[in-house]
């Protein structure tokens, strides 16, 4: 009798229910996480937000959240040396802490650039050099929100890992924090892949508030047609540039132009199907997976984790502002040769924000074809969130 | 040493410059490597003109086409029309006939049994 109650004393003492009772408190932060994670699952399959990456990042959140299941446990210190265990071993680390050493070293970001980069199409932005201004302006959002965050009272690392946000681009705003501020992971993570999948509701708004209905209807001309040439040296020509000037650029840089070069030079197939295909699916399976588990309750709800979203959105905004700004100006200099929507696809977000311009556009002219004409900005916003993410990165890291 | 709003407003012009100078260095570098492929292209592009325009002159000397004929139609029956364009190079090939004296009514595939019994028989 006295083993029966043993053993359900200790059924009992290993669950996840008494592991919710830390020295009598209560770990509500816990269950509050895993209502998120249920909320995020639901919007991921039942309304399709973003779901190849919100499946996997909301299933971390519940992963990392179940009390007593010590998956993201770091007994020896590999990244958290707030909770060493004195005999530990590496092996006794929780599994999705191993996995997430491949966002702690950058191995993962660095990966998925390398996919974006073999499915990306330079064409448009070679046809029009022009459109790289407004991937560089639509960055404005990232030193708006830098300010801001600096006021709110982030340290310098803290501000620059979230007004990365504003670069719209998952992969960077990754890279960036898990260089400067790894603490904050989890909400930046969130925030930035949330408002990406946003971005339908976030710029329509801001892009009728800031152009006339005349500017939305201008057509532009046909893109000329670019060779093949032209496309294969491009990859290389940025990346000597852009890392001769900023090396920290290097890494993400370096892997989106070489994706490019394996799906341009046409004699690396294998390579180039291989890293847009099961190289990039596994990659956001670990990514997603790892960076949903950073957020464990104890440490994600917090007030500051409310600044981070307040900041993230904001950042993102104001991009959209620059990109559109800047394309008034085109607009204004060309003598109305270009259409100011395609600025606010600058942003990143490939190729959702150029969709987002696209479909603007045809609402004030139903002939009007701007998506080609969006895709341009939008790959140099690739191109200038990374230029971005190197600057801050040199200056605080 | 504290980071102030000074600092910070400095640190976002000087990289907002930043990326906007870059970019605008990779646009000019852009235009400027694109000339050159271009005009390497076109030049490669006119010798290679010069070059093919000999077979070509010779080709268009060819037997010319007998009055009062066009080049009809071809029916193809189970047959794509890159198959049959290369049947129609080897007969006029094989026979020395060119191409434009042959007249193909149709081009035909033959089923699996009938090209059996023709292979055999």
């Amino acid at each position: 009798m006295e083993m029966v109650k043993d053993v359900l004393i200790g059924l009992w003492e290993s669950s996840g229910f008494a592991a919710l009772f830390v020295d009598g408190a209560f770990l509500w932060q816990n269950l509050v996480m895993i209502l998120v994670a249920f909320v995020l699952l639901y919007f991921a399959i039942a309304k399709k937000c973003e779901p190849l990456l919100l499946v996997p990042i909301a299933f971390g959140i519940l992963l990392a959240n179940l009390p007593g299941a010590g998956l993201m446990d770091d007994p020896t210190g590999l990244m958290d040396t707030s909770n060493i265990v004195e005999g530990a071993h590496w092996y006794d680390t929780g599994v999705l802490r191993l996995i997430y050493a491949g966002v702690k070293s950058s191995i993962f970001p660095c990966l998925i650039f390398l996919g974006i980069g073999c499915m990306t199409d330079f064409g448009p932005l070679l046809s029009n050099p022009v459109s790289l201004l407004l991937g560089a302006a639509a960055q404005l959002g990232i030193y708006v929100a830098f300010v801001v965050a600096i006021a709110l009272g982030f340290t310098p690392q803290e501000a620059a890992s979230i007004a990365i946000i504003g670069g719209a681009d998952g992969p960077t705003a990754i890279y960036l924090t898990g260089k400067l501020a790894g603490h904050l992971l989890g909400p930046i993570a969130v925030a930035a892949y949330s408002y990406m999948a946003l971005i339908p509701f976030i710029q329509p708004p801001i892009m009728k508030l800031l152009t006339t209905k005349k500017e939305r209807q201008v057509e532009m001309k046909q893109l000329r047609k670019v060779s093949k040439v032209e496309k294969i040296v491009f990859p290389v020509v940025v990346l000597v540039i852009c890392a001769f000037i900023l090396p920290s650029v290097a890494p993400l840089l370096g892997m989106l132009m070489l994706g490019n070069l394996f799906k341009e030079c046409g004699v690396v197939d294998r390579l180039s199907d291989t890293a847009q295909n099961a190289l990039m699916n596994i990659v956001t399976i670990l990514l997603g997976l790892t960076v949903g588990a950073t957020t464990n309750g104890a440490t994600f709800l917090k007030a500051e984790t409310l600044k981070i979203v307040v900041l993230g959105l904001m950042a993102f905004c104001f991009s959209t502002v620059g990109g559109l700004l800047l394309g008034k100006l085109l607009y204004a200099i060309t003598g109305g040769k270009v259409n100011p929507l395609i600025g606010a696809a600058g942003v990143s977000a490939v190729p959702m924000a150029a969709r987002v311009a696209q479909n603007e556009g045809r609402k004030y002219n139903p002939t009007n074809f701007l998506l080609m004409h969006a895709m341009g900005p939008n790959v140099a916003g690739v191109i200038g969130s990374a230029v971005a993410a190197g600057f801050l990165l040199s200056r605080f890291g | 040493m504290d980071f102030t709003i000074v600092d910070a407003l400095l640190t976002s012009v000087i990289g907002i410059l930043t990326v906007m100078a870059i970019l605008a260095i990779i646009a000019v570098l852009i235009i400027l490597v694109s000339k050159i492929i271009r005009k390497l292209e076109s030049s490669v592009a006119k010798s290679e003109a010069v070059i093919g325009s000999e077979p070509a002159a010779t080709a268009s000397a060819g037997v010319p086409m007998p009055e009062g004929m066009n080049e009809g139609e071809v029916e193809l029956v189970g047959t794509d029309e890159k198959t049959a364009a290369v049947i129609m190079a080897l007969v006029s090939h094989n026979s020395g006939i060119p191409l434009n004296r042959l007249s193909f009514k149709s081009i035909k595939l033959l089923d699996e049994k009938g090209a059996d019994t023709n292979g055999n028989g």
